[in-house]
């Protein structure tokens, strides 16, 4: 029996198929576009060539994300968080406090037995979240992907005084023109928004352990800053991006052996890989 | 024949005003560069060649704004908020609230019937809550400030923002023209935004009438019509809305000297 988790982010779209010991066969990224039905669909042709499957072979697929309501093929959808939670313990059995830093929103949850309990989460200001990065590192015109060696160099923090991404990306821009160095500054745009994740963690009453997820954690800068802030240790998974599709791609699985007969069949559901429309085609 | 210049360097417009006595000479304002220093030096050559200033002559400068500490020439450095208030008092004595929407922030300020300051506020330092927002979202548009405020006048279905952050309206306003929305109904928009944004604040120190709006904010009718509707409350408007705070350090250097001579 396989699974799928199809994950759907502002910046990032995400799929895993699994199978049933939850061993990953397929992991494919793609960046998200404006096109999200089309992109899910091409995502997920991918992750079954790799996995050497078909679209009918898979028993249950999940979707989650901001663009999950635009995965056609899937059988449920559920919210990001509860899907982060669970590919968090599943990575972590022992994980009680999750970070997740995406590129529209940052989330902060609290885990008990594998299931989320609590949660605060920011998506009202880019401040606290990966576009703070995305927007400061373009601005001094580095790649966000070199943004962690780059501050690796740094021999001291420059204090970015602006609060609001906007300003932000003119101090850089003013800090880099004054003379300071460019990893000390990149090291002071790491501190900043680590800074605000975790007063908005604060919240929530952390426990190890601390797992990070999302593109941030992708950034060895931003770990760093994030554990210096948090006083405690941080464990990242392998790879930090797909944490939600395999949590998808879980409870895909157990939703498809709750549901299934007493044969074990799962409840079948006709399922199409193609192009949705919006349109329902009358028939001549 | 005694001069007084009031310099305001702000992080986006730099301004100055030359008073001759009590009447205003010459006023000037230029986008704020990198260089604060240059930008003062900048303001006062214009300031003098317009006042038809000589060498000889002695001009007391009081200096403002985040880059004050950059007019090196300045005897006198000057709160802000109370430049603000004794520029709004020259011009309406009867003012008893001030808006002042400023690129970086804007700022509520209650007045008694003396013109002093009695209670005031400033806004977080959120592109969304000050006259950046209508830049970036202009920017997205491609028009410039004096055609964003006509586009957003014209607008009957002005578009909700779902955040109250600069950065994701930018995305939103992206999305919206692509899924092609008119422009005049994103400029109007946020206007709304920001006069929802900026009403909050004003309330906050209990506005009390008459109320005037200055700064860059005040440049623009549509978010003046804005605010009015959200406040409901008519708004006085300076000639020059953008020089109340130089106009007011001025008036400031002027005090310091006439305190001096007595």
């Amino acid at each position: 029996m396989y699974y799928a988790g199809v994950d759907i982010g502002s910046t990032m779209t995400k799929v895993v198929i699994i199978d049933g010991g939850d061993d990953l066969l397929s992991v494919i990224k793609g960046p998200t576009g404006p096109e999200h039905r089309q992109l899910a669909n091409q995502v997920m042709a991918q992750a079954l060539e790799q996995a050497n499957l078909q679209i009918g072979d898979i028993s249950f697929i999940v979707a989650t994300g901001y663009g999950r309501v635009n995965v056609p093929f899937a059988d449920r959808q559920m919210t990001e968080l509860s899907c982060h939670a669970r590919g968090v313990s599943v990575l972590f059995p022992d994980a009680r406090t999750a970070i997740d830093i995406g590129g529209q929103d940052a989330k902060c949850m609290k885990i008990d037995a594998g299931r989320l309990v609590n949660f605060v989460m920011n998506d009202k200001c880019a401040a606290g979240t990966g576009r703070f990065l995305e927007v400061t590192a373009a601005a001094l015109g580095i790649n966000l992907e070199d943004m962690g060696d780059i501050s690796l160099r740094a021999t001291d923090q420059v204090q970015i005084s602006s609060l609001c991404t906007v300003f932000a990306q003119q101090e850089v821009v003013a800090l880099l023109s004054r003379g300071e160095k460019l990893e000390n500054i990149v090291a002071g745009m790491h501190s900043a928004l680590a800074g605000r994740i975790s007063t908005l963690a604060r919240r929530l009453a952390i426990e190890p352990r601390v797992v990070l997820t999302g593109g941030g954690a992708k950034n060895t800068g931003m770990v760093e800053a994030m554990r210096e802030k948090l006083g405690c240790a941080i464990s990242v998974p392998e790879e930090p991006l797909i944490t939600g599709a395999i949590g998808a791609a879980v409870l895909a699985k157990e939703i498809c052996l709750k549901t299934a007969d007493e044969h074990g069949t799962p409840p079948a559901k006709p399922r199409r890989l193609e192009k949705a429309t919006f349109f329902i085609e009358e028939n001549p | 024949m005694r001069w007084f210049a009031g310099i305001d360097l702000g992080s986006a417009y730099s301004k100055g005003v030359i008073l001759k006595d009590v009447e205003i000479v010459a006023s000037h304002v230029v986008r704020s560069g990198s260089d604060y220093r240059a930008s003062a030096e900048a303001i006062r050559m214009e300031l003098t060649r317009r006042a038809g200033l000589s060498q000889e002559d002695t001009l007391h400068v009081a200096a403002t704004g985040s880059g004050a500490d950059s007019v090196t020439f300045a005897g006198l450095k000057a709160s802000d908020i109370v430049c603000t208030a004794r520029g709004v008092n020259s011009i309406f004595p009867q003012a008893r609230t001030v808006v002042d929407v400023a690129n970086l922030s804007t700022r509520a300020i209650r007045l008694d019937a003396d013109g002093t300051v009695t209670n005031f506020t400033v806004s977080e330092r959120c592109a969304a809550g000050g006259g950046r927002f209508i830049e970036v979202i202009a920017n997205i548009l491609r028009v410039d400030l004096v055609d964003f405020g006509r586009l957003a006048a014209r607008s009957e279905h002005p578009i909700e923002f779902g955040t109250g952050c600069a950065v994701f309206g930018e995305s939103e306003a992206i999305t919206r023209v692509s899924e092609g929305v008119p422009k005049e109904d994103i400029a109007a928009g946020v206007n709304r935004a920001l006069a929802s944004r900026i009403s909050s604040l004003v309330r906050k120190i209990r506005m009390e009438e008459p109320c005037v709006i200055c700064g860059g904010g005040a440049l623009h009718k549509a978010l003046i019509q804005a605010l009015e509707s959200e406040l409901k409350a008519d708004l006085l408007v300076p000639p020059i809305p953008q020089i109340t705070t130089a106009l007011g350090a001025a008036i400031s250097a002027r005090a310091a000297v006439t305190e001096e001579m007595r």
